[in-house]
């Protein structure tokens, strides 16, 4: 599904992948774990195409395709979800519109024809009982005034509509209760298929409680530094980053 | 070259008036008020470049224009087929070229009868003779000397203390001469009596060349706990230039809600002047401005908190695409003892092209403590995070375009309350974007 190989990313002239190599295959759940400042974002945003990250060395394959060098909304089109850190906020457009617009632009690419107005209803009340949201949100404007959980939760809202086939969710988990990371653990677990690949950057392992991983790797300073299977999670929870830093060095 | 431009152009305005009036007779009350007007207009001049408050402004095509009321008598017919579709509940009143049109059309005989009296009738110029005059406004008013020194018409608006429930009324001003052939000079005079409520609709609309000169005046004055929701929607032709000027006066927990929209002619500018002189008045002055091509857009609104615990809410966006230039300058003044003064102003403008110009400008003056005042300001372009995030959902670069634009205005539109009035003006934002297709889904 995803094969990133020796990837050298500078932003603003500084490095900082540097040479990080990963495979994803088809069906399969990966979360990259590490310290602050190792490189998780910047490897989900490169991942989704984001202006100002250039790429120095390496390759991207994404289902057999140079995933570099598609734009943003091809990527998307194609498949590749990022579910935010930080989800932008975007007064005046609701989010009712967004995800039917989002979902339109989806099934053009896939050949299909516009989705019927009481169909989608139906579909994004049906998604949202699940993310137990209102819905007094659909007509809010996309992650206004919303707090730190909702906006989370928002990001998986809009995966289950889309139903991507790679989804990268970048710390998801972060400044979540423990009610709303299970809301947002039981929408990834609702969501794992064959044909269906996850990411999950994350600083710590509590998501991957709730969501278990097949493999985990850590990134430290742009690499990965190690790799396993779940209990390598349990093992950085116990021990830290520390003793990974000190063999990176 | 002549010697001084502005002496130059005073000297024509006091020829044009002898022309157009000094032949004419009027009531006494009236002429002396016109009189008045010319002579501290001749005393003054128009604003020049060089005036603080008006170096964004398209002063050039008054080199042109004739200021006098056109003599032509326009074919009515055709223009009422021209005008908007009504809204409900609202008694509508046409104007073309400042003059009042009998029964065009709208709720006239159903909705708020008896509050709108013409000026040019003897009632009206009797009414008028009891109000104060905009030449004590300052400065920055000087177009309405103008307009007062030359209107023939206007619509008086009185909604006394009494009167139940909210009165509604549409005005409508239609330009029809171009400005070679003489001045359209639209006037407003609206007096609230205590506790009166309002809903007043004012367009400015262009029929036929789209290129005439149109200056309009307003005068509001509100009395202890009256509420007036003011729309006011600039769509003139694309040739059309556009003076308006706004004063309006506010008692004691008087609230002016003001929503402007300036979407047309080829240069427009707006002076709003607004005194809270009463505790615990309110203003809420939403604008949005659209302009392309070679527009200049310009608004200047001055607000004074002049009694304590006083409230202004500002917001304005623009968007200028092409070659167009849209500026607002936004000035607070806080007299001394109008302590708990509460002001916002959040005042952004939208590049939305190379050669485009925005210039926002928010200003305090405050000779008080005991204030709340902030203000935000920001012109640039869209913003890359919310562009990159409806990209990542797949949206066409230019459609997450489109919606940003949009959303952008949302801020301003969504305020109007009246849904159909709101409708038509989304259809205008969407046409002026040359979108109207790409944003039917929105409306």
């Amino acid at each position: 599904m995803l094969e990133i190989s020796d990837l050298h990313v500078s932003v603003a002239g500084t490095a900082v992948l540097k040479g990080l190599t990963l495979q994803v295959p088809r069906g399969e759940v990966h979360a990259v774990m590490g310290p602050n400042g190792s490189g998780k974002s910047t490897l989900a945003y490169v991942l989704a195409g984001r202006p100002g990250y250039e790429i120095t060395r390496g390759t991207v394959s994404y289902e057999g395709r140079d995933l570099l060098a598609l734009t943003p909304e091809e990527r998307a089109r194609l498949g590749v979800f990022l579910g935010f850190q930080y989800p932008v906020e975007i007064p005046g457009v609701n989010n009712v519109y967004l995800l039917k617009a989002a979902l339109n632009a989806m099934r053009k690419a896939r050949g299909q024809s516009e989705v019927d107005a009481f169909e989608f209803l139906a579909l994004v009340r049906d998604k949202m009982k699940l993310m137990r949201m209102e819905d007094s949100f659909l007509s809010r404007g996309v992650n206004e005034g919303f707090s730190g959980g909702e906006k989370k939760r928002n990001e998986i809202l809009q995966m289950l509509v889309l139903e991507p086939r790679l989804a990268i969710l970048d710390e998801t988990d972060s400044g979540l209760d423990i009610d709303a990371l299970k809301i947002v653990a039981d929408g990834v677990n609702s969501m794992r298929a064959a044909d269906r690949s996850f990411v999950l950057v994350t600083h710590y392992q509590r998501l991957l409680e709730h969501v278990i991983p097949d493999r985990v790797h850590v990134l430290v300073r742009g690499r990965i530094a190690r790799s396993g299977d779940r209990t390598l999670a349990h093992e950085l929870e116990r021990r830290g980053y520390d003793w990974l830093l000190g063999e990176a060095a | 070259m002549s010697a001084d431009p502005r002496a130059a152009l005073a000297a024509r305005i006091g020829r044009e008036y002898a022309e157009s009036w000094g032949t004419q007779t009027e009531a006494r009350a009236g002429a002396a008020r016109r009189q008045r007007a010319l002579e501290a207009l001749v005393s003054q001049g128009l604003p020049s470049s060089r005036d603080e408050n008006w170096k964004y402004a398209n002063l050039r095509p008054l080199e042109r224009a004739r200021f006098a009321a056109p003599r032509l008598e326009p074919s009515r017919d055709a223009l009422i087929a021209t005008l908007p579709p009504a809204i409900a509940g609202y008694a509508r009143y046409t104007f073309i070229d400042g003059v009042r049109l009998e029964d065009a059309g709208g709720d006239s005989k159903t909705a708020s009868p008896g509050l709108l009296n013409s000026l040019a009738s003897e009632s009206g110029r009797r009414a008028l003779a009891d109000l104060d005059s905009i030449a004590d406004a300052g400065p920055d008013t000087r177009f309405a000397l103008l307009n007062e020194a030359f209107a023939p018409d206007g619509a008086l608006i009185r909604v006394p203390a009494s009167a139940a429930g909210v009165a509604r009324i549409e005005l409508v001003f239609v330009s029809v001469a171009a400005a070679q052939a003489g001045a359209s000079h639209p006037r407003v005079l609206v007096r609230l009596e205590p506790g009166a409520r309002l809903d007043l609709i004012e367009r400015h609309l262009s029929s036929g060349s789209g290129s005439g000169f149109v200056n309009s005046a307003v005068q509001v004055a509100l009395e202890a706990g009256a509420t007036l929701n003011h729309y006011r929607v600039q769509q003139l032709g694309a040739r059309a230039v556009w003076f308006d000027t706004l004063s309006a006066e506010l008692a004691s927990r008087a609230t002016y809600r003001a929503y402007c929209a300036s979407l047309g002619a080829q240069s427009a500018r707006s002076t709003l002047q607004v005194r809270l002189g009463g505790e615990g008045a309110q203003l809420a002055l939403h604008a949005v401005s659209v302009g392309d091509r070679q527009q200049v857009l310009d608004g200047y609104a001055r607000v004074e908190h002049a009694a304590p615990a006083t409230r202004t809410e500002e917001t304005f966006r623009g968007i200028a695409a092409g070659r167009a230039r849209v500026a607002f300058n936004g000035k607070i003044v806080v007299r001394a003892g109008a302590h708990k003064t509460d002001s916002s102003q959040s005042l952004r403008g939208l590049l939305a092209g190379p050669e485009a110009e925005i210039d926002v400008r928010p200003q305090l003056e405050i000779h008080t403590d005991d204030v709340r005042c902030s203000h935000g300001a920001t012109a640039g372009k869209l913003d890359e995070a919310m562009l990159f995030y409806l990209l990542t959902r797949g949206l066409e670069p230019d459609a997450a375009q489109r919606l940003l634009k949009w959303a952008f205005l949302e801020d301003v539109v969504a305020r109007i309350e009246i849904v159909e009035l709101r409708r038509q003006i989304e259809a205008s934002l969407a046409g002026q974007m040359h979108e109207a297709d790409a944003l039917q889904e929105l409306l």
